[in-house]
């Protein structure tokens, strides 16, 4: 896949969702000006990965089909069409705990630096698990949500567990499972049917 | 280098959870050749669309698209086939030069040469609404060897067939409408 057709893919993703990103901005941009200051880190690692996970589930096929007919159509790769896929998704879950953590700032009771990157991680993480509900359907599609949230507190709870080896186990965890939901995503993908 | 058949099935068909959607179908298109196929109904002329241009794979029978079977090489098939669906562009979510200029660098084209070779063939397809036209334009700008058409609107298929000099086509249409 060229670098072109992988920027073509995440632009016209970001384009389509665009209001969905905007709305998701906000949302965090409030609940991170007044939220209490006694969950600085659990408030955004569950509020910021459950706005990654509803971002990613916005990506299934029916929403915008001229993209989906595009995409499908293009002699690309099912793994390397679910990477640009991905990315879309991942970038905006992103950039929304960027401005949670921005109004955490300007409210005086922002999370530290570490914890931002260990609330980033798991938002990450999450997200590309539950991308792969888009492509399923009833019980699998209900079971992969239920994954993503778990991911989540798996997460928070191995950030939690401990100083540094805690905040590295919750690191290796998320950098694992991200892998291997991107990995699936892709075999998904190539396997997917849109019949 | 190309076999004889830019589109070969036989008795392909596509079934989900024991029933039918496509019935066992059997064609063969050569090179610039043009063939109407119609199908029992809207859902059955989308899925054996979707079949001819290697979109979904037969659940039974056979399909090969050149020398790839879509099951195998998909990616090599749709390098071959274009594929255009029944549904118009929706123009209130993206424009038309930025919709050639995706495509374009999905087929990894150049976007000025796609740019011309569209504007080219937006004025064969003149009388139809950009809607319909530009799907269609954006699909033979990579110079396919085959274009499947999903349910086009009947009155501008000499158009489109005008359009598409060189290349085969197949048109599916629906015997009944829904």
């Amino acid at each position: 896949m060229s670098p072109r057709a992988a920027v073509a893919i995440v632009s016209e993703r970001l384009r389509a969702e665009r209001r969905a990103v905007a709305f998701a901005c906000a949302g965090a941009a409030i609940a991170g000006y007044v939220q209490s200051h006694a969950f600085t880190f659990a408030a955004p690692m569950f509020f910021c990965s459950t706005i990654g996970i509803a971002l990613a589930l916005l990506q299934g096929p029916g929403r915008h089909p001229y993209l989906d007919t595009s995409e499908r159509s293009a002699p690309l790769f099912g793994r390397e069409l679910a990477r640009a896929k991905a990315l879309a998704p991942a970038m905006s879950a992103t950039l929304v705990t960027l401005v949670y953590w921005g109004a955490q700032s300007a409210s005086g009771s922002a999370m530290p630096p570490t914890h931002f990157i260990l609330a980033l991680a798991c938002v990450l993480a999450s997200t590309l698990v539950a991308l792969n509900a888009t492509i399923l359907s009833g019980a699998a599609r209900d079971a992969t949500i239920v994954l993503a949230a778990l991911t989540i507190v798996v997460a928070f709870a191995l950030a939690t567990s401990g100083e540094r080896a805690g905040a590295a186990a919750e690191l290796i965890f998320c950098a694992l499972s991200g892998f291997f939901a991107l990995r699936q995503y892709g075999e998904s993908l190539a396997r997917y049917d849109p019949l | 280098m190309l076999s004889m058949h830019i589109l070969r099935m036989r008795d392909a068909a596509y079934a989900r959870r024991g029933e039918t959607i496509v019935a066992p179908t059997s064609l063969d298109l050569g090179p610039g050749d043009r063939l109407t196929h119609v199908a029992a109904n809207a859902r059955e002329a989308r899925g054996l669309a979707m079949l001819a241009a290697g979109l979904a794979r037969a659940t039974a029978g056979s399909v090969s698209i050149g020398e790839y079977d879509p099951r195998v090489q998909p990616a090599h098939c749709k390098r071959i086939a274009a594929f255009v669906a029944h549904d118009p562009l929706p123009l209130s979510q993206i424009d038309t030069a930025h919709y050639i200029a995706y495509r374009a660098a999905l087929w990894d084209i150049d976007p000025d040469d796609a740019r011309v070779r569209a504007q080219a063939l937006l004025e064969r397809l003149a009388p139809m609404h950009e809607a319909f036209a530009f799907p269609i334009a954006a699909a033979l700008v990579p110079s396919p060897h085959l274009l499947v058409l999903d349910r086009p609107q009947a009155a501008f298929v000499p158009q489109i067939l005008a359009a598409a000099a060189g290349c085969a086509v197949l048109v599916v249409r629906a015997e009944e409408r829904g």
